[in-house]
């Protein structure tokens, strides 16, 4: 086929004809993993849609073709550029018939405004093009034994060598986001489904020996069986990267030059930023502003303006208009229900500086208490939270400078043995100096 | 705009803020607000986060004004269809706005310091951009409801402070192209009778 390439283990195409999603999912293949079968139209096809205006001459047969291999009658219709850009184009689930057009609205999509815009704020070019992958579905809600979610090799917040994510039983992914269904900690599969937990730990086991790095996956196990959607490298940040290199490095898996070049002196300027270190997380949201504040819930305006006359408040909202303003002056923290890391929210917390935790899915903020993680919380409760990780935790919690001490000074240690200086020096300039010496 | 229906779209404020945002001489705002106060639909909190905001009246009686004039105006179906173009344009909006506070790094999201001024640079030129096409759906908006015009009278202003280096008027200060965004989005949803 000219325009379409089948997703299987014999394929060998780079990411800028198949994508980087479809790319991840060749990786799959070839570690003998199971994904869901699909097929991916290249950025090629994109590109003379783009120009043309109409499928190139032969992809819409070849589209019919493909589409006879891939059993059931709904598939997925994703879109997946050579390089990242999250959230940009559209991606279409449960397409049972007019799959041409489906893929026609994707190629589209490339060009929206935002997209457009984005490329141009990230210095991507804008006649890449995305390739499209037509992939079976599989169904998270099929029965008692199935379930869908995301996974880490290892905990993002901290680099800790321990499978992170979270897990949502006998439901699709979207049941989230409708509020239909709480996510639960990843560890929960474990005892619910062994079987699909040891085929989780296996996968994650193997992609991080392929990629030599963390990584992670978006998962369905459908009826017990497991299939794997998407993968990537972890891109861990801060103290999360420090630990990350250093133990990779301890494994055996990365030499310490690879160590040091893993870590971006950008890491360092923020690897003392102040994290909470608490036992027990009430909930997780996305870090929209880092630092840690404690203060006492207010789930309005008002009440946050009265509440701060007598100590630190952190405001709690499904989310923010300019009537929120007020309190959130007021407030040390934010926190709401709703949102990204580009909501109103977000940007107001960022321009004042306080840490922000947005997107908490299972948050429903009621007058005067809030319902989250499974607690119902009282106005007036004090609460703690992470602008970074975006935990959210019940009382006061203890904070630390770094997560990462022991790791980072050894790391810095081989920086300097790198650099052959060993005088007293800023963190990232040590780590600056060992990347000029191994760049040489 | 009205003095009554811009305090329902900006929330509390102190009275060259409203100014600002209403377009009228501070002495006549506050002039008006007093009347307002009489007629209970105002009050004035006092405080650090105090200032002039609606009293349950005052909010009632601005949803009977506006839903009035939007129907008999017949402009709710020009005014939907505008919305619309403004509800394509807000994700854009804010990514613009991340992007002025945070950049990527070395593939890590780090504070836009704004040392870096070819990066300012780049930003804001997608923000002229933007504009370009929000005032487009701003024309729309105004050619239903007139007083519409001062979003867009407002939203160039802010740009044009922050192109002649006034950083904060594109995200952080009040009467940022950020803050007169979300103005307007509150304006639209109050107007057309929509819950957040």
């Amino acid at each position: 086929m000219k325009w379409i390439r089948p997703l299987s283990a014999q394929i060998d195409e780079p990411a800028e004809v198949v994508g980087g999603k479809a790319h991840g999912l060749l990786v799959l293949h070839r570690l003998g993993l199971p994904v869901p079968p699909a097929f991916v139209i290249t950025t090629e096809a994109c590109r003379a849609f783009l120009r043309d205006g109409r499928f190139p001459d032969g992809l819409s047969d070849e589209l019919a073709l493909a589409r006879r291999d891939i059993a059931g009658a709904a598939v997925s219709v994703r879109s997946g550029a050579g390089v990242s850009m999250p959230g940009m184009m559209n991606t279409m689930l449960n397409v049972d018939r007019d799959l041409e057009q489906a893929v026609a609205s994707v190629f589209s999509s490339w060009h929206t405004p935002r997209a457009r815009t984005y490329r141009e704020l990230h210095d991507i070019p804008h006649d890449l093009g995305t390739a499209v992958i037509v992939q079976a579905m599989v169904l998270g809600d099929r029965d008692e034994h199935s379930g869908t979610g995301v996974a880490f090799s290892r905990d993002p917040n901290t680099g800790a060598p321990a499978p992170f994510g979270e897990v949502l039983f006998g439901h699709q992914g979207d049941a989230v986001v409708s509020g239909a269904a709480l996510t639960e900690p990843l560890q929960h599969l474990a005892d619910r489904e062994p079987l699909v937990w040891n085929g989780l730990l296996d996968a994650l086991h193997r992609i991080e020996a392929h990629y030599r790095d963390a990584c992670y996956v978006e998962f369905t196990y459908e009826s017990g069986e497991l299939w794997l959607l998407q993968v990537r490298p972890g891109r861990f940040a801060g103290a999360a990267a420090v630990r990350l290199a250093t133990d990779l490095a301890d494994e055996g898996v990365i030499d310490r030059h690879t160590a040091l070049l893993r870590v971006s002196p950008q890491h360092l300027r923020h690897v003392h930023t102040p994290r909470m270190a608490a036992e027990h997380v009430l909930a997780r949201g996305l870090g929209a502003c880092p630092g840690v504040t404690t203060g006492r819930v207010a789930t309005t305006t008002d009440s946050a303006v009265r509440l701060a006359a007598a100590g630190p408040v952190v405001l709690v909202r499904p989310e923010t208009s300019p009537h929120d303003m007020r309190g959130l002056a007021a407030a040390t923290g934010i926190v709401t229900a709703r949102g990204g890391p580009a909501s109103h929210a977000a940007v107001v917390a960022r321009a004042m500086g306080k840490p922000a935790v947005v997107g908490i899915a299972d948050l429903v903020v009621d007058k005067g208490s809030l319902h989250i993680g499974g607690h119902t919380v009282a106005e007036g409760t004090v609460i703690t939270i992470d602008g970074t990780s975006g935990e959210v935790a019940l009382g006061s919690q203890p904070t630390v400078t770094t997560t990462a001490h022991t790791h980072l000074t050894r790391l810095l240690t081989w920086a300097d043995d790198v650099s052959g200086n060993h005088t007293d020096r800023d963190e990232a300039e040590r780590l600056t100096a060992a990347h000029a010496a191994l760049r040489t | 705009m009205t003095v009554l229906h811009t305090l329902r779209c900006i929330g509390f404020a102190g009275c060259p803020r409203i100014a600002g945002a209403v377009g009228m001489p501070e002495s006549d705002v506050e002039s008006e607000l007093i009347d307002l106060a009489v007629a209970g639909l105002v009050t004035h909190l006092p405080g650090e986060f105090g200032g002039w905001g609606l009293t349950d009246a005052g909010r009632v009686a601005d949803a009977e004004r506006s839903t009035g004039e939007l129907e008999s105006a017949g402009a709710r179906p020009a005014l939907t269809a505008a919305f619309d173009g403004f509800l394509v344009l807000n994700p854009e909006l804010l990514d613009l706005c991340t992007a002025w506070q945070l950049r990527s790094a070395d593939g890590v999201m780090i504070a836009n310091d704004h040392r870096d001024r070819s990066y300012d640079a780049r930003v804001l030129a997608r923000f002229a951009e933007f504009h370009e096409r929000a005032v487009v759906v701003c024309h729309e908006l105004s050619a239903a409801l007139p007083r519409f015009d001062r979003y867009r009278i407002r939203l160039a202003e802010a740009l044009k402070r922050a192109d002649a280096g006034e950083l904060g008027y594109v995200a952080d200060d009040i009467g940022s192209y950020h803050s007169v965004w979300a103005e307007l989005h509150e304006d639209l949803l109050a107007t057309l009778g929509i819950p957040r």
